[in-house]
């Protein structure tokens, strides 16, 4: 699968391109702008988010529309490790595409080393979380336009949730959620790339929120059959 | 190899796929089933290559009962399914060998199982092309490709035939019996008489998901008898069609039995075309303006309409 999907990016070299440059016209807009710096993380996490997700739930749809995914479960290799693969690769190539974007925005927001030694890891754990959400929302939609929609819900309630557009009250059940959600690193680690928050980012940041992305990635794994569209077949 | 007894299967909508289907194929055998759009041949074969969910009845793969996760049976069936589905931005080689890695074996041994694969079904051109380029009947090899590649113990095909050129047929005809030989088995659904008649150990007729007729080519032919079946179209004249066949008194001895059909006249002979000419003058003194004549022996479509009534349609998309 991991192979698979490599050779299908390289072969779609346009698509490829347009995937580097569409989000990097947008951060660089906005890097090298003079915006605030609370909103252009904002931007950037929403933007990196929905990438992720979209970049899975949308591929997805169309292989089991088009019986593929069905046809590879049917060679009788284990559903939720076909996902988790799938999910891992994707996840993989949306950090290949992004990386010209993240470089601009530690550029323009003079982001120290030892900043970017949280960025990269949080946008890597983003990325994943993004990806198996993406997986999660393709299995409730039965076209692309419904999963197009479910995705850009999903994404945004979490990173709503994430504290993503306002900081919620401490000691409270947001607050909680916030603490554990997988985005909430990122947009952490965007803030601090941007210069919108202090220098210092404290790795204990992502322990709680990869915690859950791996509970995640283990419910896809074992229930893969039942998230991609085959019925439990 | 399997054994259904008395197998059902209901659509959401509430359509009954199948009503108590009993059948076995063991090894070394290659079961035809044919049937009409929607009499339930592609529901068996889809219940047989385990993509369809539980049932009621009992199915049986291998002699073990069908589970919740059939994973270790799918790897032991090759399947080719009515439309072809690949990775287009692949190979057929890179999509051949995405199966056999999804199959679990080696690349090295995949690659030259592959390539013979692709030789012996006159594919080999097209190894490093993507499939976006292959025309349907290039597809349907490499879908038959990707079925053998891991040399499973049963082949479910469905519609195998379709948009293959005749020796592409023939070369699938060959790996088939080859296959059979070796103690494979093979449940194909087609509605082609001929690649049923050249295929087949076993026929099975389905009706509106029953079946309806059972047995070896050469028995259900014999149900038919071994007349040949001349069919004269017929167009009308200006004083209109008579409401009956021509005189059985007007025509040779060996012709066993005429039919009257909106259009056409059917008769059956006894000594091939020989009774050509004397037909062909009873009809015209009858006052008919022929179109065409068809002469054909009889096969398995006529079987099933001995048995239904109705025809086998010559392009299946059942469901």
């Amino acid at each position: 699968m991991w192979r698979t999907e490599w050779l299908t990016t390289l072969r779609r070299r346009r698509l490829f391109l347009f995937n580097i440059l569409i989000p990097l016209t947008l951060v660089a807009a906005i890097a090298l702008s003079s915006a605030p710096a609370v909103h252009a993380a904002a931007v950037f996490t929403v933007l990196f988010a929905l990438f992720g997700t979209f970049g899975s739930s949308i591929p997805l749809i169309r292989d089991g529309e088009s019986g593929l995914l069905r046809r590879y479960v049917l060679t009788g290799v284990h559903p939720g490790g076909l996902l988790l693969q799938r999910v891992f690769a994707t996840a993989a190539l949306d950090l290949i595409e992004l990386a010209p974007s993240v470089l601009v925005i530690a550029v323009a927001g003079g982001s120290s080393a030892s900043q970017l030694a949280i960025v990269v890891p949080a946008i890597v754990l983003g990325l994943l979380a993004a990806n198996a959400l993406g997986a999660l929302t393709a299995a409730l939609a039965k076209s692309v336009a419904e999963g197009a929609l479910f995705s850009a819900v999903a994404a945004l309630l979490l990173l709503h949730w994430a504290g993503t557009f306002r900081t919620p009250v401490p000691g409270t059940w947001q607050a909680t959620l916030e603490a554990w959600n997988p985005f909430r690193p990122l947009h952490e680690s965007l803030l601090a790339a941007t210069g919108a928050s202090g220098p210092d980012l404290d790795p204990a940041l992502l322990t709680a929120p990869t915690g859950v992305t791996l509970a995640v990635l283990l419910l896809l794994t074992v229930a893969g059959r039942y998230t991609i569209g085959l019925g439990g077949r | 190899m399997f054994e259904a007894i008395e197998l059902s299967f209901t659509y959401p909508s509430g359509r009954k796929g199948l009503r108590g289907v009993s059948l076995r194929g063991d090894p070394g055998d290659r079961v035809v089933v044919m049937g009409p759009n929607g009499s339930g041949k592609s529901t068996l074969l889809r219940l047989v290559s385990t993509e369809f969910p539980s049932h009621p009845g009992s199915l049986t793969l291998f002699g073990q009962a069908r589970g919740p996760s059939p994973r270790d049976l799918r790897r032991r069936i090759g399947i080719v399914q009515d439309t072809p589905v690949h990775v287009d931005d692949l190979t057929g080689m890179e999509n051949g060998l995405l199966f056999a890695e999804l199959y679990g074996l080696p690349k090295d041994e995949s690659a030259s199982a592959l390539e013979a694969l692709f030789t012996s079904l006159g594919l080999d051109d097209a190894l490093h092309v993507p499939t976006r380029e292959y025309s349907y009947g290039m597809k349907k090899k490499l879908l038959i490709a990707q079925a053998l590649v891991h040399d499973p113990d049963m082949l479910v095909l469905d519609e195998p035939a379709l948009g293959l050129d005749p020796p592409s047929q023939e070369a699938l005809l060959r790996i088939l019996e080859e296959r059979s030989e070796g103690g494979g088995c093979t449940l194909v659904a087609t509605n082609e008489p001929a690649l049923a008649q050249a295929l087949a150990t076993a026929v099975v007729l389905f009706h509106e998901g029953e079946i309806v007729a059972h047995g070896s080519p050469s028995e259900l032919l014999a149900q038919v008898g071994g007349a040949t079946r001349i069919e004269v179209h017929i167009t009308a004249t200006p004083a209109g069609l008579p409401a009956t066949a021509p005189s059985l008194k007007e025509l040779p001895a060996d012709i066993l039995s005429i039919q009257r059909l909106p259009g056409r006249i059917i008769a059956e002979s006894g000594s091939g075309p020989d009774v050509l000419p004397q037909l062909v003058g009873a009809v015209l003194r009858a006052g008919l303006n022929i179109e065409r004549i068809e002469i054909r022996e009889p096969d398995l479509a006529d079987v099933f309409a001995l048995f239904t009534g109705q025809t086998l349609a010559t392009r299946d998309e059942d469901a």
